[in-house]
């Protein structure tokens, strides 16, 4: 079996596990306890409002009778196919789900590019860095910090990180008696709320945006960067021991080419499921992220419309995850098939 | 024995390599392991020189520490490999004219008798300068130069110029009217790289895991076609596909473009060593290279290396625990043990009068030796870790033979008879003629010489 065939199966199985996944989620919205009716109307509802509710919503039929489950659930299903994901009760009411979701998506998306960015850049390199000098000085620094990293759970750096920035003026004068202020450093921008992302074409908008998203991301890309710094740093010492290795540097071959060439792509292959992983710490930890910072993005509209009963918007919000999720996957395996020839192939 | 064994060896030519009482030693926290402890030998061209030993015995190390491939927490202690090949000694002088001595220039502005005098007068022992019994009263420098037993290049090879100081310590590349020699265990790690190769090649034991799998084998055969024939593209291409062809890889043309898992053990060897020859090498480091493959395949590799050795007149050394490779394949056996050097002998010789016990337990544990025994042979025991200075026989423990003096005196490399010129065996029953107190005291005597001079040269 060829490398690209494999890969096209892989894709071809990410549809059932979808499915499966879209099953679970309407097991557990529509057999859950909440009621989505009194959510969205409170304690003291009218009926014929409720009930008008009910039958919009494909609870019930006009006369009262309830639909089955199964054809409820053919319902959802389709239209989650269909992308037609109707209009949320509780928040924005009446807002067209798939317009709430585009509205809230670019904030999380550049949270999440730049988080992944900082964890790759930092914790990649600092690991390879780690792994060719091992023992060294250098080397316990980064791997120091790289536990250090990895151990300050999200939420609690958030906070610690949140309250910091915006104390810096008073903290800096009463620790060097000079007033430094992290949101008037380079361009004014707040710690806390949704930075805009409107016209990023613009140099100072550009950079108040990635200067408000930082903190942020630097919360939710911490513990990958942690992870990644860790698996790196093996990769390349396990590497750079091998038989190969040697192979190569009995031929002649100079440190550089060694590295760059001999070392580098192999010790990639066991960062890549460390990297994908991250996008599934990315979706967890961009619901407290978020929250914490205020940021008006996904994550954040998640935690409310489970929080707040609001089905629909949650069943939208979990298909576009579990969407995300695979194509991660799916991503994953195709840098597999880039970067080792060996996968497809059957071992025997 | 001996039967792929083709080539005609010329021994008067001066060896293609010399190691010279080579040290590595690895050290832990616990302890310093003396992996290879002073050991000597040649190889000339076209030889096919076999060591031979159980697993710990050194024989890795031995070829890793030629190869300048030893790390940390390893190094080289002491000792010298000397590397004659005038084409290697002229690429290196070039790129290193600060750390190339110059025997011919020390000849017009040293006297040669002149150096020995204040050799002598810094209190080195004349044994040591001479290679043989003298007194420091009956020694003539100005005879010694005439008769030829101190020659300045003499002097350069044992250290005693760089002891004078004219010349640089750092220096390994010396350049002499016959060609000269590049010293390795000098070389820094840059110069090593140029001399990798081309120069020495090396083939590792374990075919699986020699080649990189995430790229083609051409590719990595190219690598070395580019590095050292400079051959670049198409050309490069041909030359590989060419190289495949010499090691009989069928098919060539399309194996070239194959990954390695796509290949056969046998057949990875195979590439492994046409890796190699794409390198250019003069002299082949086998580490164990048939050891990870089945009989069959073993004999064709073995064969291989037969034919490229004969029609490329390289050199080898062979590694391996197997005495049974070692009687196909090499002219000329080292025996180690615990990282000592225990039996020297040309093949014939060591496999119809093994000298030293351990030797003689080597060979009697090949099987189908003893066709009426139920259980195979073997030799009781394990290789100790050698991680002391040597006072006393490191296979004493093991040996049948072993006596009281075995304890107390380290025995030392020494003819087997009086009239033996190639076999030598590191036991205090040898040289065979004299009596047992005779043969410890000459040990212990040696023992102490070789002592005193060590002491006086880590000053």
């Amino acid at each position: 079996m060829s490398r690209w065939r494999y890969f096209i199966r892989r894709l071809v199985l990410a549809v059932p596990v979808v499915f499966f996944a879209m099953s679970l989620v309407f097991i557990v919205i529509r057999m859950g306890p909440r009621d989505p009716v009194a959510a969205a109307l409170g304690q003291n509802q009218n009926p014929e409002l409720a009930h008008r509710m009910r039958v919009q919503l494909g609870i019930i039929n006009p006369d009262g009778s309830p639909v089955p489950l199964w054809d409820q659930y053919i319902e959802f299903m389709v239209d989650l196919v269909t992308l037609s994901f109707g209009q949320t009760w509780v928040i924005n009411r009446g807002a067209g789900v798939l317009d709430l979701i585009l509205a809230r998506a670019p904030v999380t998306i550049w949270l999440g590019f730049w988080s992944v960015l900082i964890a790759l850049l930092i914790g990649i390199p600092l690991g390879f860095y780690a792994g060719l000098r091992p023992n060294s000085m250098p080397d316990y620094f980064a791997s120091f910090s790289g536990i250090v990293w990895r151990a300050m759970p999200n939420f609690w750096l958030a906070i610690i990180l949140s309250r910091f920035l915006v104390n810096t003026e008073g903290l800096s004068y009463d620790l060097i008696g000079v007033q430094l202020s992290w949101s008037a450093f380079l361009v004014e921008t707040n710690v806390i709320g949704t930075p805009d992302l409107g016209n990023l074409g613009d140099p100072m908008a550009l950079l108040a945006a990635i200067k408000w998203i930082l903190p942020a991301a630097i919360v939710l890309g911490s513990a990958s960067m942690g992870n990644e710094m860790r698996i790196g740093r093996t990769a390349v010492l396990e590497t750079i021991n091998s038989d190969y290795v040697e192979t190569a540097r009995a031929k002649g071959l100079g440190r550089r080419v060694i590295v760059w060439k001999h070392v580098f792509r192999n010790a990639l292959i066991p960062l890549v499921p460390v990297i994908s992983s991250e996008a599934f710490v990315l979706i967890g930890g961009s619901v407290l992220v978020e929250y914490v910072f205020a940021l008006n993005g996904l994550g954040k509209l998640t935690f409310e419309a489970i929080r707040q009963g609001d089905l629909a918007l949650a069943g939208a919000l979990l298909f576009v995850f579990a969407i995300f999720l695979q194509v991660v996957n799916i991503l994953q395996d195709l840098l597999y098939t880039v970067i080792d020839p060996r996968i497809g192939y059957e071992q025997s | 024995m001996s039967m792929y064994s083709t080539a005609l060896i010329d021994r008067s030519e001066p060896p293609l390599l010399t190691v010279e009482n080579l040290q590595t030693s690895f050290f832990t926290d616990k302890e310093t392991i003396r992996a290879v402890d002073a050991i000597s030998f040649d190889v000339h061209r076209g030889e096919t020189v076999g060591i031979v030993g159980e697993s710990g015995s050194g024989k890795s190390v031995t070829a890793r520490s030629i190869m300048g491939l030893i790390d940390s927490p390893g190094r080289v202690v002491g000792g010298s490999v000397r590397f004659r090949d005038g084409d290697t000694v002229e690429r290196l002088a070039e790129q290193y004219p600060d750390r190339t001595i110059d025997i011919e220039a020390l000849r017009t502005e040293h006297d040669v008798a002149d150096c020995i005098e204040r050799l002598l007068d810094q209190g080195v022992s004349p044994a040591r300068l001479t290679g043989r019994e003298e007194s420091r009263a009956g020694i003539d420098p100005v005879e010694l130069v005439r008769e030829d037993v101190v020659t300045m290049r003499s002097l350069v090879e044992d250290g005693f110029t760089d002891q004078l100081g004219i010349t640089e310590e750092d220096a390994f590349v010396v350049r002499d009217t016959d060609g000269g020699y590049v010293d390795t265990t000098r070389a820094s790690e840059d110069a090593f790289r140029k001399l990798r190769g081309q120069g020495i090649a090396m083939i590792f034991q374990d075919p699986l895991t020699s080649l990189n799998p995430v790229y083609t084998v051409g590719n990595q055969i190219k690598e070395a076609i580019r590095l050292h024939q400079g051959l670049r593209g198409n050309a490069a291409h041909e030359e590989a596909i060419r190289l495949l062809e010499a090691v009989s890889i069928p098919d060539a043309h399309r194996r070239v473009g194959e990954y390695p898992h796509e290949f056969s053990g046998g057949m990875r060897q195979r590439a492994v060593i046409a890796m190699a020859l794409a390198c250019k090498p003069e002299l082949l480091i086998c580490d164990e290279p048939t050891t990870a493959l089945d009989v069959t395949i073993q004999a064709q590799i073995l064969e291989l290396l037969t034919e490229i050795q004969a029609e490329r007149d390289l050199s080898i050394v062979f590694i391996t625990h197997d005495m049974g490779v070692i009687a196909e394949i090499s002219d000329q056996v080292n025996v180690m043990y615990a990282g000592e050097l225990v039996e020297k002998a040309p093949v014939d010789e060591l496999f119809d009068a093994p000298k030293h016990p351990y030797t003689q337990g080597l060979l009697e544990s090949i099987p189908g030796r003893h066709p009426e025994d139920d259980r195979l042979r073997t030799i009781e025991g394990d290789v100790p870790t050698p991680n002391e200075q040597p006072t006393f026989c490191r296979f004493a423990p093991r040996c049948p033979e072993a006596f009281d003096a075995c304890e107390a005196v380290h025995p030392e490399n020494v003819d087997v008879s009086e009239d033996a010129q190639t076999h030598t065996a590191a036991c205090l029953l040898y040289p065979e003629e004299l009596s047992t107190a005779d043969t410890v005291d000459r040990h212990r005597s040696l023992g102490e010489t070789r002592d005193a001079d060590r002491g006086d040269h880590d000053e």
